[in-house]
């Protein structure tokens, strides 16, 4: 030091600031230390985090085909939104309120709830502001790029089913994946995301895995604004496979046709192929409207719309064919005979049971329509006996009925590829004892009643048209199906390692029927009381058709009382019928719920079915029976 | 004489303080360039460099007393400065401060970094006779009535990060002018029970507003702040210096924090968190140690000064400098609120460049004269 000065300890005091120095550094190193050294990875990551972005690019679902493959019964279109993009916003919404209003026509209040939402959700998510936008407002936005540049439109894959609600309960619908869906481990595995759409019900749901794509995504790198600086992996995306179903568009449309016209409006009508199980028309009436779900269920009248479906009375989103339960009426007495026979109660040779207008059993008499004397089986079926069958009930006792409906599996799913299928209650002491917990002993009445199918039989209609198909193809009991072919779709990315894999086509998995051992003099003998169901003056004799031999029974399903008509609890008719008789190609079920007597309400439903079929499949100019007669 | 006194010049020329400062300058300048690679700023700071280092020559062989001398002189044209950036149409407004002047062929220039050097000399030049007894109260308001006059004019632009760094000169000098120890400890003591006092009163009255509030939250607890609001800033500068690592970041330069524009102001305020996102936890603890030397370096050059003046002129510096770097490096790393003050020798910035080279000529040109009396 060039200068003493003694009264101010100058040297303490440089070296209090110099040490102040290393302090101050020391500090800065070890706040360093602490940010650089120990948490450096941590805030590595959330810098990666904040620069990569996951954008996602939806895969289109696979479409929904009838079975030419060639009609498309669902796909998937294109909409698209306007979208407010949060991180250009800056809180500033309201000015945007009116311009937008405006120039997208959308509801100012609406826009307004929309657009405070911003400030209860993440940074990144952006808001819609118009759904489903049209070409116009789409101009609107790139015209007014840029004075609103956070103005962004988005595409959306919107899935459209048809008008009407044709076919609603097989196709189903699609939804978005609910949180609880999430939580399941079925959704878990296969890496659901929140906001996904999956299949809900029909087809949609059961084919979900086959019918929803993969999707593919951009792995971008964004600045501080959200602005995309590169792109570093970009996947595509691998659409779903398509599905062509077993449906045949113009059966179906008469089978919805003769439902909505029919008095009630309410019923069920189903064809198959009794050689292969394949559904080629499936209607249940009243039907609903599926877009309601895949388009506009989020808005105020979606939801209103979705509640008024649930509380109809007349359940319009019960797919009636596999969740509705009806007493089978005289269809019952099909089954009742093949089992007749097969079980020896009675035999070709010795068919014959007494009618005797009813049968008393204790102190309570049954009656039967009329009085048939005692007729043979084939005279039995064509003129709906009750005598006949109460006799044959009684002959065959609860295990016989028992046996039989285990032979047919009626008391079992059919096993059809929809969801939320039924079983069918059938006859059992086990039955009866909770039916009738008063009464729980098994009685010889209750077996009268058993036999012909009311009181202890609720079938699905399905369940029926599977079991009398079985009879029509001489015991071939298949596996109803809606699923015809699924289409392979090739890989997506680089052959060697694709991102995508190539999915193959697919049939079908259950074709293999059950076969019920039934001899063919007794299948003739029973078709043949069909076959003048229709043909020899039977109960459905208005419907016989020249050149087509329909083999089918009536049935009138008590629900108060049988024949009682009292207004809306009318007996429910049905008519369960294949054709041609002895070389089924298809096999028709209609049920018309709370009309009155089968013969008169199912059966012409069924033959205006036979009608599109014959054309369809006939040259017109020349029936079958004119050419047999030359 | 003339050629003697050049030899002993260039032996007794403090070369290590002028090329560390040479030195970080140009680490500096690479730091600005991966900062913003896409525009000069970087170019700009090495013609900085250039004429800050014929600056810093010039005054080093002048001798420091003669300009002492016109301390008065300098401090006067500073202050008219400052009132002339003031003018408006004449000061040119960024971010909302009047505090650049426009000049043909330099460019703009900030007079506040310029005025801390006449500052500096006027004290020094008020303080620096030969003294006998502790501060007196008059000094003290002589004093700080030299400071009050800049950092006022300052606050007019205003630009409160610029006003800060004047309150240490003045600290320092007085705290080596004799003040007396008891009179230091009981403002020490006073500021620590009246800072937290004060913010509480303070938040209470409705005095402090709800942004200054949360300025004050966000280094106590960057991750519960809106990363979206006003810890935005202090949460991407600590991101980025984190990221760094042990030896910096091996992602490519496009992606960088400052070239996505997560970190605002990356060559000027922000240019530490660039540095630790690019050279990592070592390169950093480089720099701070070169910072270390240099200030160390001052400090002995004052010790060795022949005169108080000469003295007080050094450590003014030093305490200029140092209480910068430490208001700057603590704000990139999240422990002090952001106060857009440059960080010495590192910052893109001609005003503060040169400003700095200037106060280290007068240094050195202390230094060279501790032998000639």
């Amino acid at each position: 030091m060039k200068f003493e000065d003694d009264t101010q300890n100058l040297r303490v005091r440089l070296r209090v600031i110099q040490l102040l120095i290393v302090v101050m550094l020391t500090v800065l190193g070890v706040r360093l230390y602490m940010l650089q050294v120990v948490k450096g990875s941590y805030y590595a990551n959330r810098a990666e985090n904040q620069r990569i972005r996951m954008l996602p690019i939806a895969a289109t679902r696979g479409a929904i085909l009838d079975r030419t493959g060639k009609k498309v019964l669902v796909d998937s279109r294109s909409i698209y939104n306007v979208i407010v993009s949060r991180e250009d916003i800056k809180g500033d919404f309201v000015s945007l309120l009116q311009p937008l209003s405006v120039g997208l026509d959308v509801d100012p209040e609406y826009l307004l709830t929309r657009l405070k939402e911003i400030e209860s959700q993440p940074a990144f998510e952006s808001i819609r502001v118009k759904e489903n936008a049209t070409y116009s407002d789409i101009a609107w936005v790139e015209a007014h790029a840029l004075e609103f540049p956070q103005l962004r439109v988005e595409q959306q894959p919107q899935r459209r089913y048809p008008e009407n609600g044709m076919l609603a309960h097989v196709l189903g619908y699609v939804g978005e994946i609910s949180p609880d869906q999430l939580e399941q481990p079925k959704f878990k595995t296969k890496g659901y995301r929140p906001g996904d759409v999956i299949g809900v019900e029909g087809i949609e749901a059961v084919y979900d895995d086959v019918l929803r794509g993969h999707d593919g995504y951009r792995k971008v790198v964004v600045d501080s604004r959200g602005h995309i600086q590169e792109e570093i992996e970009k996947v595509e995306p691998q659409a779903g496979q398509d599905l062509v179903t077993t449906i045949d568009l113009e059966l179906q449309e008469t089978a919805e046709t003769q439902l909505r016209e029919s008095p009630s409006k309410r019923g069920v009508i189903i064809a198959m192929d009794p050689n292969n199980g394949e559904i080629l028309a499936l209607a249940s009436a009243p039907t609903f409207d599926p877009n309601l779900f895949s388009q506009r269920i989020s808005s105020k009248e979606g939801r209103a719309e979705y509640a008024a479906l649930l509380q109809d009375p007349n359940t319009p989103l019960y797919n009636r064919a596999i969740q509705g339960r009806y007493p089978p009426g005289s269809t019952w007495k099909i089954p009742m005979a093949v089992a007749g026979l097969q079980q020896g109660a009675i035999s070709i040779e010795h068919s014959n049971i007494l009618c005797g207008g009813g049968i008393t059993i204790g102190n309570k008499f049954t009656r039967c329509m009329g009085n048939h004397g005692t007729p043979e089986l084939r005279y039995a079926i064509t003129h709906s006996c009750d005598g006949y069958f109460y006799r044959l009930g009684l002959k065959m006792k609860l295990e016989g009925i028992m046996a039989m409906v285990d032979e047919f599996e009626m008391n079992k799913r059919t096993g059809i590829d929809l969801p939320h299928e039924l079983i069918s209650w059938t006859p059992s002491r086990e039955f009866k004892a909770r039916f009738n917990p008063r009464d729980p002993e098994w009685r010889e009445i209750d077996t009268v009643y058993a036999s012909f199918g009311q009181v202890y039989d609720f079938v699905t209609p399905l369940a029926l048209l599977r079991t009398i198909s079985s009879v029509g193809v001489g015991g071939r009991l298949y596996v109803p199906h809606l699923m015809k072919e699924v289409r392979a779709i090739s890989a997506v990315g680089d052959p060697d390692k694709p991102d995508h894999p190539a999915r193959p086509a697919n049939g079908f998995g259950r074709l293999q029927p059950k076969i019920i051992p039934i001899p063919e003099d007794q299948h003739h003998f029973v078709v043949e009381g069909m076959w003048g169901v229709v043909n020899n003056g039977g109960t459905a004799g208005r419907i016989k058709m020249a050149g087509f031999d329909i083999a089918g029974k009536t049935g009138t399903a008590q629900v108060v009382e049988l024949g009682k008509d009292t207004g809306s609890n009318k007996d429910h008719a049905w008519f369960v019928s294949f054709a041609p008789a002895y070389k089924p190609e298809i096999a028709v079920l209609a049920l018309i719920e709370n009309v009155g007597f089968g013969g008169t309400y199912a059966a012409p439903a069924v033959r205006a079915m036979y009608d599109v079929y014959y054309r369809k499949t006939r040259p017109e100019s020349a029936p079958p029976a004119l050419l047999a007669k030359k | 004489m003339v050629g003697i006194l050049q030899k002993r010049s260039i032996r007794d020329f403090d070369w290590l303080l002028a090329l560390l400062a040479v030195a970080i300058v140009c680490f500096g300048t690479w730091q600005i360039r991966n900062a913003q690679p896409t525009e000069a700023y970087w170019q700009k700071q090495l013609i900085g460099l250039g004429i800050a280092m014929i600056a810093m020559l010039t005054i080093a062989f002048t001798d420091y007393r003669k300009l002492v001398h016109f301390a008065p002189a300098f401090y006067i044209f500073g202050l008219l400065l400052l009132i002339i950036v003031l003018i408006p149409g004449v000061g040119l407004r960024i971010n909302g401060q009047q505090a650049w002047i426009r000049m043909p062929i330099i460019g703009q220039f900030q007079p506040s970094e310029f005025v801390k050097i006449p500052t500096v000399l006027m004290l020094a030049r008020y303080f620096g006779r030969p003294r006998s007894s502790a501060l007196t109260l008059k000094e003290m308001i002589v004093g700080g009535g030299i400071l009050a006059l800049p950092v006022g004019l300052i606050l007019l632009e205003p630009d409160a990060g610029q006003a800060i760094t004047y309150f240490p000169i003045l600290a320092v000098v007085l705290f080596l002018s004799a003040i007396r120890i008891r009179l230091v400890i009981a403002i020490f003591i006073l500021g620590v029970l009246f800072v937290p006092a004060a913010y509480t009163i303070g938040i209470k009255t409705g005095k402090i507003k709800g942004y200054q509030q949360e300025r004050i939250n966000v280094i106590l607890d960057p991750e519960k702040a809106n990363p979206r609001g006003v810890g935005y800033h202090t949460l991407q500068s600590i991101v980025t210096v984190g990221k760094g690592g042990l030896t910096g970041s091996r992602a490519p330069r496009e992606f960088s924090q400052s070239s996505l524009k997560f970190l605002p102001e990356p060559h000027t305020d922000f240019i530490f968190a660039v540095t630790a996102e690019n050279t990592g936890f070592l390169g950093c603890v480089l720099l701070l140690v070169a910072y270390a030397v240099l200030l160390s370096r001052l400090i002995t050059g004052a010790r060795r000064a022949p005169d108080r003046t000469g003295m007080l002129v050094i450590m003014a510096i030093v305490g200029g400098f140092g209480f910068q770097l430490f208001i700057n490096v603590g704000m990139a790393l999240g422990m002090l609120p952001v106060i857009g003050v440059p960080l010495p020798l590192m910052s893109a910035g001609l005003s503060s460049v040169l400003a700095t080279f200037i106060a280290i000529g007068f240094a050195i040109s202390v230094q060279l004269r501790r032998f000639v009396n």
